[in-house]
Order: C-alpha cells, then sequence, then structure tokens
C-alpha cells in the first residue's frame, strides 16, 4: 500500500513538471513579443479568450485526472466552481468589449478589416502566423460561446465526475473561441481539429449506453471531412502568388494569412477576373466546401450528428449543437465564399438543393423520431438547411438570414438539449411516449419546453422567427416558387415539435399516474441549476428576438462590403 | 569546407560524435571486467585471461554500469552533434582517402546524426529499467537473463547500431554506406533476437535476419552493377554518369535491385513482412529504434541514389523512376493501413502504422521526381522543401512513435502488451502514461497541433507545392489537368490518413473506456528512467508541434547542402 501512494506522488510530480514544461516552453516560443503588439494596444484575444480557458482547463485536467475516485468526488466541488470563474473571465472581456468598457473598439468594420487585430511571426518557415482579429462574422460567434460556457456548466452542474467533466466543457470553448478568432489558415485548422479532441472525451466517458460508437465515429467521419479541406487549403496556398513580407515563409515564399488571400483573391476576381481559373475554383470549393457540409452537417453526410448528440452528455450536446455546427456555417463564409465567388455562382444550385434536402429530410425524419433527443438533433440538421439557403440565395439579406440563424440557434438549441437532458435525469428515458402527463409533475420542466420547442419552431418575437422570415424574405426573389418547400417545412417543423410535445406534455396516461418510466417513484421537478440555466437562455432567446439588430447591425457592414466587394452586387 | 584524411587527428576532431561513441564501446567492453582475471569477449561466452588478476570489482562489475556507461556515451555523442548544429560552429569537413571522397560531414549528414543518436539514447534509456522479454514478476529468472553478461551485449549493440548508422549518415561513398548499414543492421540482427528465451522474440528475429539478409545482398548485387557501369561508388561520379547516360539498361536494373535493399530498410511493401514480426519479438524498445532510426537511415539510402545518383536530367521531363516509386508509395501506404486495422497486437498494429508512414515518406521522395516537369525555375526549391520535410518528419518521428513503443514497454514490465486489452483500462491505472500514449497516438494519426500533423502536413505540402509547380505565375487562371498527377498522391495520403485515424483511436478507446483485465489491476510499475524518456518524447511531441520552427528551418537547411 505504501509504495502504491508513494508512486502516486511522483506520478503527481511528474505531471506538474510536465505541465509546467509544456507551459512554460510553449508560451515563450508561441509568444516571444506578447507585449509588443504592433499598435502597442493589449491584445484582448489571444490570451484572455483563447489561451486561458485552454491553458486553465488543461492544469485542472492534469491534477484532476491523478487523483483516485475517491479524492476526485472531494475536489469536484472546487474544481466545477473555479471552472465556472474561469469561464466567466472570457464572457466578461468578450462582453466588455462589445460595450467598449476596456477600449473602444469599432465593430463597424467592413469586409477584410478586423478589429482588434494582433498578428506574431509562428511558423516562420511556412508563413504560418499567429494572427487573431473580430469582425461582424466572427465576434457574435465568439460572444456566443463565450455565453455558453458558464451556461452550459451551471445547466450541468450535477454531472458525475465533475472534476474533469467540467474544465473539458472549459477546454472545448476555448478551442472554438480559436476557431472563430483566427484570421490564419493553418492556426485556423489547427483549432479546427483541435476542437475534436474534449468533444471526443465527452461523448467517450459521460455518453449513453452506445457511446463507443458515437464517440469514434464522430471523429472519424469529421477527421475525414477535415483532411480533405486540408488538401483544398494546402492546394489553395501553394497556388497563390509568392510574396515577401513579415508574415511570408521563409522557404514557400507563401503566407497562410487570410487578410493577405483575401485581399489577393479580391484583387484577381475585380470585374471579370476569376482567381485561379474556374476549374481550380471549382475544385478548391468543392474540397473546402466538403469539410464544411461534414461540419454543419448537410443532409448527405449528416449520419455522424444523430448518433453523437443522442450518445453525447447534455453539456456535450449543448456545446455540440450550440458553437460547433455553426463552425461549418463560419468556416463557409469566411474562406471559400469569400475567395472563390465565381464557383459559389456555379454551384448555386447545388447549394440550394442541398439547403433544401437537409432542410426537408431533417424534418420528416423528426416526424417519425420517437427518442426525443434524437428528434431534437434532426431539427438541428434541418436548422442548419436555412443556413444554407441563406447562402445560396446570394442576397444580403439571406446572408443576413444565415447569420442571424446561426447566432439564434446557437442560443436556442441549447435549451433544446437542456430540456432533453433534464428528461434523461429526472424521468430516465428519452422516449417520446414515455413521459405522458409530466406537466403535472414537472411543471417547470413543461414551462421550459413548450418554451424551447416554440422559439425552435419559429414563434414571433423569439430569436428563431426573425431569421427564418429573413430567409424567406430573401428567398423569394431568387427562387420563387420554390418558397413552397420552405414553407412546407415550417409547418412540418411545427408539426413535429407540436406533436411531440402533445405527447409529452399534456396527454396524461392513468389519472394522476406518474409516467411509466420512473415504476412509481414521484418524478422530481428539475433542479436549481437546470433553472438558472434555462432561464438565462430562456431571456436571451427573448432580447435577441425583440431586438435582433443588436447582431444584425453589427453583420450589416460585413455583408454589403462582401457583396459589393466580392460578387459586384449592389448591397440593399 | 575542410578536407581531412581518414584516421588522422583531424580527422577524430571532426567526427567528434563518432569518437566518442568509439571510447564509449571500448569503454563498456573493458570496464565490466576491471579486477577479473579473464577478460570476457562480449557477445560470447569466450573468457582469455588477461593481466590483471583476482575477481571482478563490486563496483564496476554492477548490473547497471553497462546501461550508464552507454547511456551517458550516447548523451555526450548526442549533445556535441546537436551543439555544433545550433551555435553555428559548423564547417563541412570532407574525408578523402586520395582522389575518392568516403564522408562528408554537412547538414544533411549531422541532422540524422543528430536523429540517430537521438533515438538510440532515448531507447538505451529507457533500457536502464531493464524492461524483461517475459515476466516482471519472477525475479529470478529476471536476474539472469539481465545479468551483467547481457546487459553489456545488449548496449555494446546498440552502440554499434549507433556507428554504423552514423556511418550511413556521413559515407559520401555507396560502399561505405553499404558497410554502415551492414554494421547496424547486423547488430539490430542480434538485438531483435535478443530475448532468445522467448519465442517470438528468437522467431522475429530469424525472420528479420533472413530476410534482410537476402534483401542487403540484392542491394549489394545493384550495388556491384552499378560499379561495373561506371567504374566507381562515388555518388558524385555516379550522379555526373547519370546524368549523360543514365538511360542504358544497366543502370536502371542496379537502381532496381539497389531499391529492394533500402526499401526493406524503410519497410516498404512488400518487403515489409517480416517487420511486424521483427517488432513483436523484440523488446519495445529495439522494437522503437527499428521504427525510428533504422527507417532513417533506409531513407538516406533512398535520398543518396535516387535524389543525388538518378535525378532526372536537364532534358527529362521527371525522373526516370517517377511511376515506379509512385506505384509502391501507393501501395506501401495503403498495405499499411489496412494491415493495421486488422492487427490486434498492439505492436504489429504500430509496425504496420510504420509501414503506412514510409509510404507517405516515399510519396515526398516520389514527388521529387517530378521537378523537372515543364522545366520550372529555380526546381531545388521544390526538391528542398520536400526532402526538408521528409527529414522532419523522420526526426520528429523519433519522438513519439519511439514513445508509442516505450509505453508498450512499460506495460512489457509486468507481462507483455502483444494484446490490445493489455492497454484496457490504462487510463484509470496510469492516467497519465495513458494521456501521453494518446498523445503519440493521436500524432501519429497527424492530428493538430502535434508533432506528427506538422509533419504530414509539410510532407503534403512539399508534394503539393511540386504538384502546383509556376501555375501561380500565370496569372491567376488555372486548370485542373495543369497540376501534376502527383497531387493525386496527395490526396492518397489523406484518405490514408483518415482510414489510420481509425486503428489510433481505437488504441485511446481501449485506454480510457474499457475496464482492466484480470491481474492488470494493479498501478503500473514505476521504472523512472523509462518514465523520463516517455515524458521527454510528450513533451517534444507537443512543443514541436506547437513551435517547431527552429527544427524546420534545420531540416530544410540539410535539405538544401544536398543539391
Amino acid at each position: 500500500m505504501s509504495s502504491n501512494q508513494t508512486l502516486n506522488i511522483r506520478n503527481k510530480e511528474f505531471a506538474l513538471i510536465g505541465m509546467l514544461l509544456i507551459l512554460v516552453a510553449g508560451l515563450a516560443a508561441f509568444f516571444p513579443n506578447l507585449g509588443a503588439n504592433s499598435n502597442g494596444d493589449v491584445d484582448w484575444i489571444s490570451i484572455p479568450l483563447v489561451g486561458f480557458p485552454i491553458l486553465t482547463s488543461a492544469i485542472m485536467l492534469a491534477f484532476a485526472s491523478q487523483e483516485s475516485r475517491k479524492r476526485k468526488q472531494l475536489i469536484a466541488g472546487p474544481i466545477r466552481l473555479a471552472t465556472l470563474a474561469f469561464s466567466l473571465i472570457p464572457l466578461g472581456i468578450s462582453t466588455a468589449l462589445f460595450f467598449d468598457w476596456l477600449i473602444a473598439v469599432n465593430w463597424e468594420v467592413g469586409y477584410n478589416e478586423y478589429a482588434l487585430e494582433s498578428q506574431y511571426v509562428w511558423i516562420e518557415t511556412i508563413g504560418a502566423s499567429w494572427h487573431v482579429g473580430m469582425d461582424g462574422l466572427s465576434f457574435p460567434m465568439v460572444w456566443l460561446t463565450t455565453f455558453l460556457i458558464p451556461v452550459t456548466i451551471v445547466t450541468t452542474w450535477n454531472e458525475k465526475n465533475g472534476a474533469t467533466y467540467h474544465p473539458l466543457l472549459l477546454m472545448m470553448g476555448g478551442a472554438l473561441i480559436g476557431v472563430f478568432v483566427s484570421l490564419d489558415l493553418f492556426m485556423f485548422y489547427i483549432f479546427w481539429e483541435l476542437t475534436l479532441i474534449p468533444m471526443f472525451f465527452l461523448i467517450l466517458k459521460w455518453g449513453g449506453t452506445d457511446r463507443r460508437y458515437a464517440a469514434q465515429k464522430f471523429f472519424i467521419y469529421t477527421f475525414t471531412a477535415s483532411v480533405i479541406m486540408l488538401l483544398g487549403l494546402i492546394t489553395l496556398y501553394f497556388l497563390q502568388p509568392e510574396g515577401n513580407g513579415t508574415y511570408y515563409g521563409s522557404i514557400t515564399g507563401r503566407t497562410f494569412d487570410m487578410s493577405k488571400l483575401f485581399s489577393n483573391a479580391l484583387a484577381y476576381n475585380l470585374g471579370d477576373g476569376v482567381f485561379l481559373g474556374m476549374d481550380m475554383q471549382k475544385l478548391l470549393f468543392v474540397l473546402l466546401m466538403i469539410g464544411f457540409l461534414v461540419k454543419l452537417p448537410a443532409v448527405p453526410f449528416h449520419t455522424w450528428l444523430p448518433d453523437a448528440h443522442v450518445q453525447a452528455p447534455t453539456g456535450g450536446s449543448m456545446l455540440l449543437a450550440g458553437v460547433m455546427l455553426k463552425m461549418g456555417a463560419y468556416g463557409m463564409l469566411r474562406i471559400p465564399i469569400a475567395i472563390f465567388p465565381d464557383a459559389l455562382m456555379y454551384y448555386q444550385d447545388w447549394i440550394m438543393a442541398i439547403g433544401l434536402i437537409s432542410l426537408v429530410w431533417g424534418a420528416v425524419v423528426c416526424l417519425g423520431q420517437t427518442n426525443l433527443k434524437r428528434m431534437v438533433a434532426y431539427s438541428s440538421v434541418s436548422h442548419m438547411g436555412v443556413i444554407l439557403l441563406g447562402i445560396a440565395s446570394m442576397q444580403p439579406l439571406g446572408y443576413a438570414a444565415a447569420l442571424f440563424m446561426m447566432f439564434a440557434h446557437g442560443i436556442i438549441s441549447p435549451m433544446l438539449f437542456a430540456v432533453c437532458g433534464a428528461f434523461k435525469h429526472h424521468y430516465h428515458s428519452m422516449e417520446i411516449g414515455d413521459m405522458r402527463g409530466m406537466a403535472k409533475f414537472s411543471p417547470y420542466l413543461a414551462v421550459y419546453m413548450m418554451f424551447s420547442w416554440m422559439a425552435s419552431l419559429g414563434l414571433p418575437l423569439l430569436a428563431g422567427f426573425v431569421a427564418e422570415l429573413m430567409l424567406l424574405l430573401a428567398y423569394w426573389p431568387v427562387y420563387g416558387w420554390w418558397i413552397l418547400f420552405p414553407g412546407a417545412v415550417i409547418a412540418i417543423t411545427g408539426a413535429y415539435y407540436l406533436w411531440s410535445m402533445q405527447r409529452t406534455i399534456f396527454e396524461g396516461g392513468e389519472h394522476g399516474q406518474p409516467p411509466k418510466s420512473l415504476h412509481g417513484e414521484v418524478p422530481p421537478d428539475i433542479t436549481l441549476p437546470e433553472n438558472i440555466g434555462m432561464i438565462i437562455l430562456a431571456i436571451f432567446t427573448v432580447i435577441f428576438g425583440i431586438f435582433p439588430f443588436i447582431i444584425l447591425g453589427m453583420m450589416d457592414q460585413w455583408t454589403v462590403e462582401l457583396f459589393e466587394g466580392v460578387f459586384n452586387r449592389g448591397g440593399i | 569546407m575542410q578536407t581531412v584524411a581518414p584516421f588522422s587527428y583531424d580527422f577524430w576532431v571532426a567526427m567528434a560524435p563518432e569518437t566518442v561513441l568509439l571510447i564509449g564501446l571500448v569503454a563498456i567492453f573493458i570496464i565490466p571486467n576491471l579486477g577479473n582475471s579473464k577478460m570476457r569477449i562480449p557477445l560470447t561466452n569466450v573468457r582469455i585471461p588477461w593481466f590483471l588478476g583476482g575477481r571482478r570489482f563490486r563496483l564496476t562489475g554492477a548490473a547497471h554500469i553497462p546501461g550508464l556507461i552507454a547511456t551517458a556515451t550516447l548523451f555526450t555523442a548526442f549533445f556535441i552533434a546537436t551543439w555544433g548544429q545550433f551555435n553555428g560552429e559548423f564547417t563541412e569537413v570532407l574525408v578523402k582517402s586520395g582522389e575518392v571522397t568516403l564522408m562528408k560531414i554537412d547538414g544533411f549528414a549531422r541532422i540524422f546524426e543528430i536523429i540517430f543518436l537521438g533515438a538510440i539514447l532515448l531507447a538505451a534509456m529507457a533500457s536502464l529499467d531493464r524492461v524483461p522479454a517475459t515476466t516482471y514478476e519472477e525475479t529470478d529468472e529476471l536476474d539472469e537473463m539481465y545479468n551483467n553478461r547481457r546487459q553489456v551485449d545488449l548496449y555494446i549493440l546498440m552502440l554499434t547500431t549507433a556507428i554504423g548508422m552514423s556511418m550511413v549518415a556521413l559515407a559520401q561513398d555507396l560502399f561505405v554506406l553499404f558497410v554502415g548499414l551492414e554494421l547496424a543492421s547486423l547488430a539490430t540482427y542480434v538485438l531483435v533476437a535478443f530475448h532468445k528465451e522467448s519465442k517470438s522474440g528468437s522467431e522475429g528475429g530469424v525472420k528479420y535476419f533472413i530476410v534482410g539478409s537476402v534483401a542487403s545482398a540484392v542491394g549489394l548485387y545493384g550495388l556491384s552493377l552499378l560499379y561495373l557501369w561506371s567504374g566507381s561508388l562515388q555518388l558524385d561520379v555516379l550522379a555526373s554518369h547519370w546524368a549523360t547516360n543514365g538511360d542504358e539498361v544497366l543502370p536502371i536494373l542496379a537502381l532496381g535491385l539497389v531499391l529492394v535493399g533500402f526499401g526493406f530498410k524503410v519497410s516498404a511493401a512488400p518487403f515489409h513482412f517480416a517487420a511486424p514480426d521483427a517488432y513483436a519479438g523484440a523488446n519495445s524498445p529495439v522494437a522503437g529504434i527499428l521504427a525510428t532510426a533504422s527507417k532513417g537511415m533506409g531513407m538516406i539510402g533512398l535520398v543518396r541514389i535516387l535524389v543525388v545518383v538518378a535525378s532526372p536530367g536537364e532534358s527529362a521531363e521527371s525522373a526516370i523512376w517517377l511511376a515506379a516509386m509512385a506505384t509502391l508509395a501507393l501501395v506501401t501506404m495503403t498495405w499499411g493501413n489496412i494491415a493495421a486495422l486488422g492487427s490486434k497486437n498492439p505492436k504489429r498494429m504500430l509496425a504496420y502504422s510504420s509501414v503506412a508512414h514510409a509510404g507517405y515518406m516515399l510519396a515526398a521522395l516520389t514527388a521529387v521526381g517530378a521537378w523537372k516537369w515543364g522545366h520550372i525555375d529555380a526546381p531545388a526549391d521544390f526538391a528542398t522543401v520536400i526532402i526538408g520535410a521528409v527529414i522532419f518528419h523522420i526526426a520528429v518521428l523519433v519522438v513519439f512513435k519511439l514513445g508509442a513503443f516505450l509505453v508498450l514497454g512499460i506495460l512489457e514490465m509486468e507481462g507483455g502488451a502483444s494484446r490490445l486489452s493489455a492497454l484496457s483500462g490504462l487510463a484509470r491505472r496510469d492516467p497519465l502514461i495513458a494521456t501521453s500514449m494518446f498523445i503519440f497516438m493521436l500524432s501519429l494519426a497527424g492530428v493538430p497541433p502535434l508533432a506528427g500533423f506538422i509533419s504530414k502536413f509539410l510532407i503534403l505540402a512539399g508534394i503539393i507545392n511540386t504538384s502546383v509547380g509556376d501555375l501561380w505565375l500565370s496569372g491567376g487562371v488555372v486548370s485542373l489537368s495543369d497540376l501534376h498527377w502527383v497531387w493525386w498522391l496527395a490526396f492518397a495520403m489523406l484518405i490514408n490518413s483518415a482510414i489510420s485515424i481509425f486503428y489510433y483511436l481505437r488504441i485511446g478507446v481501449v485506454m480510457f473506456l474499457e475496464v482492466p483485465e484480470e491481474g492488470r489491476r494493479k498501478p503500473l510499475p514505476y521504472g523512472l528512467s523509462i518514465r523520463m524518456s516517455i515524458w521527454i518524447c510528450v513533451v517534444a511531441t507537443v512543443l514541436l508541434g506547437l513551435s517547431g520552427d527552429f527544427l524546420i528551418e534545420l531540416c530544410y537547411n540539410a535539405a538544401e547542402g544536398l543539391f
């Protein structure tokens, strides 16, 4: 016994030494000149929003994973509190940045201009730099991520093995923010892949009975798609003109810097020019879009999503649906569409078709689901189709709809999954029929369910409605009577949501009998943390439903300039 | 550039790492015998009387002394080689005997010396904990296996491997290269079969020896044909000969035969059949050497023969071996990955994964052969990018592939790591080691931000760079058919990475999800030095992934010196 104890202590020391070594050396190598931002400003993105969550969660994970099972339960409370505190810091910073409390930030930046930009040389030989910045496209996503991490942590406050669970959520959040703020293709790809690892562990360790299959499928499916995307990125990298400068590779003579790439492409695309020629544009566009469509996911590539969602723990699902799916849409808007406008025009109808199929397919499949979480997962597929339709419409309004859908779905879908998680915890079942008449026993849960279901199907005054209305407005002038399909889907959406609600909340079995799945126990209503998490989400759903221009105003300039500059079409 | 004669004083100074290795080798010969009236000839049971009489000294005769000497020697050599590279006080040295250039100490040779010495240093360090072949429990047997005699033999073989590999790195003459290759190979054959008590050890050793010696014989026959054709085995002589009349039958035949010899060393399919058996039978650190340093040695041979000697001539569109190598690369990576999918033994799985990695490197080399297509200006740039990427890949492979083998080495200390279930529940028994293993696996699969991603990325970049060529000059109008077809090799490589993620993830799933098997509930045996080695590997894997710039630059500079 004593030898075992000494062994554990030694291991911990190794963990400590190793982690510190990695941290110190890595930081020193990464940011040799962190203070020396070219303008002399404080870099509010690199460390506070990206580095801080990842590093703190890595340290907590390294220490917590060393403990015995008993000790883990003991330290779960403090670690949970610490994680919440750490996650509130990025939220505070991003909110403060929005309200100009820290420094005056001009958020009305146009296309290929970025607020709070900072750039450091990273891998000089190949021209990869650590380049961060935010614009109207990325800031809403960054804020959404920083907002969702603490909300998710609170909602899943009582998850088992909290000592490692909550730091993983924080790490996931840090990686997601990294995707949204990176303005360098290399850095973008690194964060893009980094998000897989915490999610893989969240599904593998805290998932349902079939978690092994779901975790592997999730990882392999998205990894495969992103290596195909990588092929496109590298080919694009070598096809861009050679140049000289600080951020150009000393060996390759190219740069991964997105802003330079965008301005190069823009210069070529002006007038009748086609950057790289039509053939190459089509090839690269398809390669990149495969990576993004799988992540979105669009219908032929969506099969990983229901499995991952059904097996994932509540917190994992909330972040997966809330932010991770938006990575696909964000990447699409950020890279291929801006660089390959001609390929986009060529494939416009294809994207419309994929979007429409996703929309219809997702909704129809929802009708047949008996598992509540699976139904919600398919509804996500359906909603992501809306984003594709917005992109395919090639209208500023359609883009605004897509952008707003990303944001609105990012707030509504975590609430849907929080409700599903609450069912899982308190009713030990996900089958829709098993919870008949639950409103009598869990009135709060019933209210939240009703609210989130209504928000998701697009009730006016809630965030989801704004996006759908804008989409229909943009869709009509381009595709005319095809509008019947999205219109019909809204009806189907209403059908499956209302039907599932009717089978869950209202339709009691025998009078006063608790649902079957509980075997006679009286079900508890949702716990306080769940209550807090859901009420916050509900409040923000209403806020952004009534004041959508908070987000829309920010995205406006970007969209308009994208259309003027890239597509050579007039703004609204 | 400085020219020295062999075995002169300057020669020993210029070859400081090898000199240190030789001194260490002699020290291991002598020191354990100090005080004894008879001296044992290593690797045998023959004892010859020497002048000192009496019993062995207790201190110098202790079982751990040879390992310490070897580790110290390797560390010194490694330090000298690294120091010379990094502080910039490094001059190229030619070793000339008359008109014949035997060796050349340049950036290319030095970086490979660093790789080889580093790999063997890590393996020697990990072996200090006396990783046994069979069990850790039966201490009697263990003592028997790891008495001083066996220890001496193990480290002598390791140092010999190091010397042979260094020779390969330095050689400017194919004959010198071959001698070094055989020196290292013979030592590794014995190392593989070192645990003669275990069935799989001797089986693997014998298979490896037979297949290896056949491959060497074929390669040697190729060399003799080359000699017949050009009258010299000097690299520069051969290269200039090739440029003028390389399209004759004889050199092409010779090239094919030599490829077989080196193809075995890098375990390219279809010459890889002995590799999984050898890796599975060998001690884990030794298998780690085979998978990293030994492979690098073969790569040097391929680079020398394909890129330096048989490079495409001025008028040629592409190298003559382009299609053959592309096929070889494609077959190797696909075969390796498919076979790894089905293997239940983690060591065999790692062996097949190293076949797949050989395929990636071969694909990169293939792209070099395409570098004169369309007669692009400044072709050396393309070749430099690719060769630099290959060198970087071999360098970082040492870190994570060897690291993965060392983790299996810890498991061997408590009784075998030949089944996947040996890894099950490792995360509960030892979270740190399990996390390290998972990091190694992700790095092997090429998941960012680890070293394996950067290296795979650079290889891809090299291939794509070549396939794109100077299309970017054409003012932005590019059609798909303008891309050279080696672009599809990059595509194949990515599809293969996607396949490979499956079996790498499986290790992670087994470690993190399943419960430990019966008899493996206790914490892992401790083993300070093996854990130190693993930790070095983990930190290096992460750091080289995040900021490997200095190493990349070093590799590119080394590759530049080649042309």
